[in-house]
């Protein structure tokens, strides 16, 4: 599996990154980074303690990751989450989880994959 | 170059690596996790930062919070911020451009606006701070000018009423100080920092119409008459109208102050005063201020009909009115900062004295980095370069530098003539010169030699052979390599010398030669003869050797009767004679006035050796006899010392002399006891003595 067809399953744009990276070993680094980020973690734990204001940083730094790395699919998502959150609809906000939930699962496994396959 | 130094700010770790990873090939980059750690980085070292990258949500404080607190430390000034940030909300931009930050870079980053953007405001902030300080040094300079002058101007007046230079700086302090009290105190004459300045500058010339008051009654010790006193109140008018005769200046500030100051500084605030008898705030403030620090200063100095009042009881006698009449307001003003004046007034002075070092400082700082500086840096560079000349000249060192950029080493004039080369060779093209002078091989050496050099270990030496003209030299090669600043350090290439060692061989060679030679005859003497037989004997102990030693009989009548020159004359001969007689590879020597030594290899027998040697030695020079009487002895066992031997064959030879001398004796055993029945003084009397008696 290349980086192309891994942007491709997570529903991501690898010709934007690449346009504003530059580099495909920088894009790379970063993709595999991802899944060790605890943003995610935080953002779930907040969302069960109510703390909005915590779930709010946490969803916003997703989307700007997401953003810089053209993972278009749950950068939309993951935005449309933190605007909620920015407003203070905590309900509003447990609605759109999901989505963001299944989005963020989808874009792991897709880099996991990626990475096994250039492990080989 | 050093590399400049940005702050990145993001609660994303990812985020910040992103950007980092941009800006890595020119900057340096230091990370803060929250708005919290930047600021807490900012407070240990906010000068050493060119610019932050800042996002705006982050946990503990926001983009917005560090902003803040930049304002609050004033950090905003000097240090810019290109906010980051996924916020499209005109109000958040808005937001963070009022409170100083430069530019905005959204979310997703493009590697090359975020590059272009970062390398535009570090070099316009850097820009910036450069022409800031060129105004400041020129504004500062213009100041010190104009303060030099008014210095001048006031110091001549001074002089000429026979004060002490300090009065005018007193009261400039004192009013500087009273001046901002009264600001403090009383919003009624609202001055600013910079009419301070003026009236405090102004304030030195309050005197200047002394300069046309009669000398006799400026300095008269006693009291003034009334008409003496009516001449000197005209000090203030006369200083007023000087100042209004200056063409076109009518409208500066200073001037217009010191006018002020001038006439109307003995005015009173009850209108008692002169030369106007103007009343209360009719008087301008600042010759209200100027007269009371004029009379201050005048209480607590000394004067020639005065000792200085203490300070308090200054204080006291101004608030009282016994000193003339002054706006209560700027009693007040006195009166509660009573304690705090004398401290101004006297800081004031050392202030000036250190804002002069500081000024100093600044010329010289100033002047390394711009143009009057570098003409001193090439004269600098120019004695640098005579001084090394001439040294380079005296030191009969070939000296040389390379440099590594072009290629090209340089020898000193001296050390070019010396190898006969060009003084300016391109190493890679004249390969073939400089092998032909030092050989290939030795050349391979050298440069593996020169790469082995560290910046901690940057010199090394060697000696090497050096074909010049048909001779070959020997000299000594240092050469310390010269690296650059970069990490790594790279060679930018290196400086030497080559000392001639060649010279200093022959040199002690001939020294030697001298001390173990007989300069008359040029034969070994005693120490040279001992040192050459030891080693003859050390470096082939199986050939077989004698020795001979023999004195010239009734040499002492020769030199009496004939005198020394002759003596002389017959030493030569007899050297002669010797080394005709002996091979080139014997030892010859005189060892003392007329006594001489002969040290033979042998194959068989030695005695006939010994009795050629004699007989060639018998003659006649002029109408002196020549005959020697002579003692040998041959060497049986090689552990025999040179002592031994010498001590035997002089037996042998006084042998000699016992029996009737003109003969010649070879050592045996049986000598000894003949010698024992003669005077053993004589026998043991050292050869040096000897020598005295018969020179």
């Amino acid at each position: 599996m290349d980086i192309k067809t891994c942007y491709e399953a997570l529903g991501g744009d690898y010709d934007d990154v690449i346009g504003r990276l530059r580099n495909e070993k920088l894009v790379q680094k970063f993709v595999l980074k991802f899944p060790d980020d605890g943003n995610f973690e935080n953002l779930k734990n907040a969302l069960q303690e109510k703390k909005t204001e915590e779930a709010f940083r946490a969803a916003h730094t997703i989307k700007g990751m997401c953003q810089n790395l053209s993972f278009d699919k749950l950068a939309k998502s993951s935005s449309a989450l933190t605007e909620t959150l920015r407003s203070g609809d905590l309900e509003g906000a447990l609605k759109l989880f999901g989505g963001v939930e299944d989005d963020y699962y989808c874009t792991v496994r897709a880099i996991g994959e990626y990475k096994k396959s250039i492990e080989l | 170059m050093k590399k400049e130094k940005i702050l990145i700010v993001d609660d994303s770790e990812m985020n910040r690596s992103i950007l980092a990873d941009m800006l890595v090939d020119e900057f340096d980059t230091e990370e803060a996790e929250n708005g919290a750690v930047a600021v807490d980085m900012l407070k240990k070292r906010a000068e050493e930062y060119s610019l932050i990258l800042l996002d705006i949500v982050m946990p503990e404080l926001d983009g917005f919070g560090v902003l803040e607190a930049m304002n609050s430390n004033n950090w905003i000034e000097s240090l810019p911020v290109i906010m980051i940030s996924a916020e499209t909300q005109s109000s958040q931009i808005e937001r963070a451009y009022n409170l100083g930050a430069s530019d905005f870079i959204m979310r997703p980053f493009d590697a090359s606006i975020v590059h272009r953007r970062v390398v535009n405001t570090v070099l316009l902030y850097a820009k910036q701070k450069k022409l800031i300080n060129i105004i400041d040094e020129q504004v500062y300079e213009k100041e010190q000018n104009s303060n030099l002058m008014v210095d001048i101007l006031s110091h001549i007046v001074e002089f000429r009423n026979g004060e002490s230079g300090l009065h005018i700086r007193h009261v400039r302090a004192f009013t500087d100080f009273l001046l901002r009290c009264l600001n403090k105190k009383t919003g009624n004459y609202n001055l600013t920092d910079s009419e301070i300045g003026v009236i405090s500058m102004a304030s030195a010339l309050h005197d200047i119409g002394k300069i046309s008051i009669d000398e006799h009654i400026l300095n008269k010790p006693g009291k003034l008459t009334d008409e003496e006193y009516a001449v000197m109140k005209r000090h203030s008018l006369i200083g007023a109208t000087m100042l209004e005769g200056l063409e076109g200046q009518n409208d500066n500030p200073l001037v217009k102050t010191a006018y002020e100051i001038c006439r109307w500084h003995h005015e009173r605030y009850d209108g008692r005063g002169y030369p106007d008898g103007l009343k209360g705030d009719d008087i301008p403030i600042s010759a209200q201020i100027v007269a009371l620090a004029d009379v201050y200063d005048a209480l607590t100095s000394e004067r020639v009909y005065k000792k200085p009042i203490p300070h308090e009881e200054a204080v006291k006698m101004i608030a009282e009115g016994k000193c003339g009449a002054f706006n209560p307001l700027l009693i007040e003003c006195l009166t509660e900062n009573a304690d705090k004046i004398r401290s101004a007034v006297n800081a004031d002075v050392a202030k000036k004295q250190m804002r002069a070092t500081v000024k100093n400082f600044a010329d010289a700082v100033l002047h390394s980095k711009s143009q009057g500086a570098s003409e001193r840096t090439l004269r600098l560079l120019d004695y640098e370069r005579m001084k090394y000349n001439f040294f380079a000249a005296m030191t009969q060192e070939v000296q040389f530098e390379y440099v590594a950029a072009t290629d090209t080493i340089t020898f000193s004039p001296y050390g070019a003539q010396r190898l006969g080369i060009e003084e300016n060779l391109i190493l890679s093209k004249n390969k073939d010169k400089l092998d032909n002078l030092l050989g290939a091989d030795w050349l391979e050496k050298l440069s593996k030699k020169f790469m082995e050099t560290t910046p901690e270990n940057p010199e090394f030496k060697g000696d090497c052979k050096v074909k010049i003209g048909g001779d070959t030299k020997w000299y000594t090669v240092i050469i310390r390599t010269i690296w650059s600043d970069d990490a790594p350090p790279a060679i930018e290439g290196a400086i030497g010398k080559m000392i001639d060692m060649t010279e200093s061989h022959t040199k002690i060679g001939e020294l030697t030669e001298k001390a173990l030679h007989d300069p008359l005859t040029g034969l070994w003497n005693r120490s040279g003869s001992r040192e050459q037989i030891e080693s003859r004997i050390r470096n082939f102990p199986a050939n077989k050797y004698a020795i001979a030693v023999f004195d010239i009989d009734f040499f002492k009548n020769a030199n009496d009767t004939y005198g020394h020159l002759f003596g002389d004359r017959v030493l030569k001969e007899v050297s002669s004679r010797v080394l005709h007689s002996t091979r080139a590879y014997d030892i010859c020597a005189r060892i003392g006035g007329d006594e001489f030594l002969i040290f033979l290899e042998y194959k068989t027998d030695i005695q006939p050796i010994v009795a050629r040697i004699f007989s060639q030695l018998n003659g006649k020079i002029e109408n002196f006899d020549l005959h020697v009487s002579m003692g040998a002895v041959e060497m049986t066992d090689e552990k025999q010392t040179y002592d031994e031997l010498f001590h035997k064959a002089d037996l042998a030879l006084y042998y000699s002399k016992q029996s009737g001398r003109n003969q010649y004796n070879i050592y045996n055993g049986s000598m000894e006891d003949v010698l024992l029945d003669s005077d053993i003084s004589e026998i043991l009397t050292p050869v040096e003595s000897k020598e005295e008696d018969k020179e």
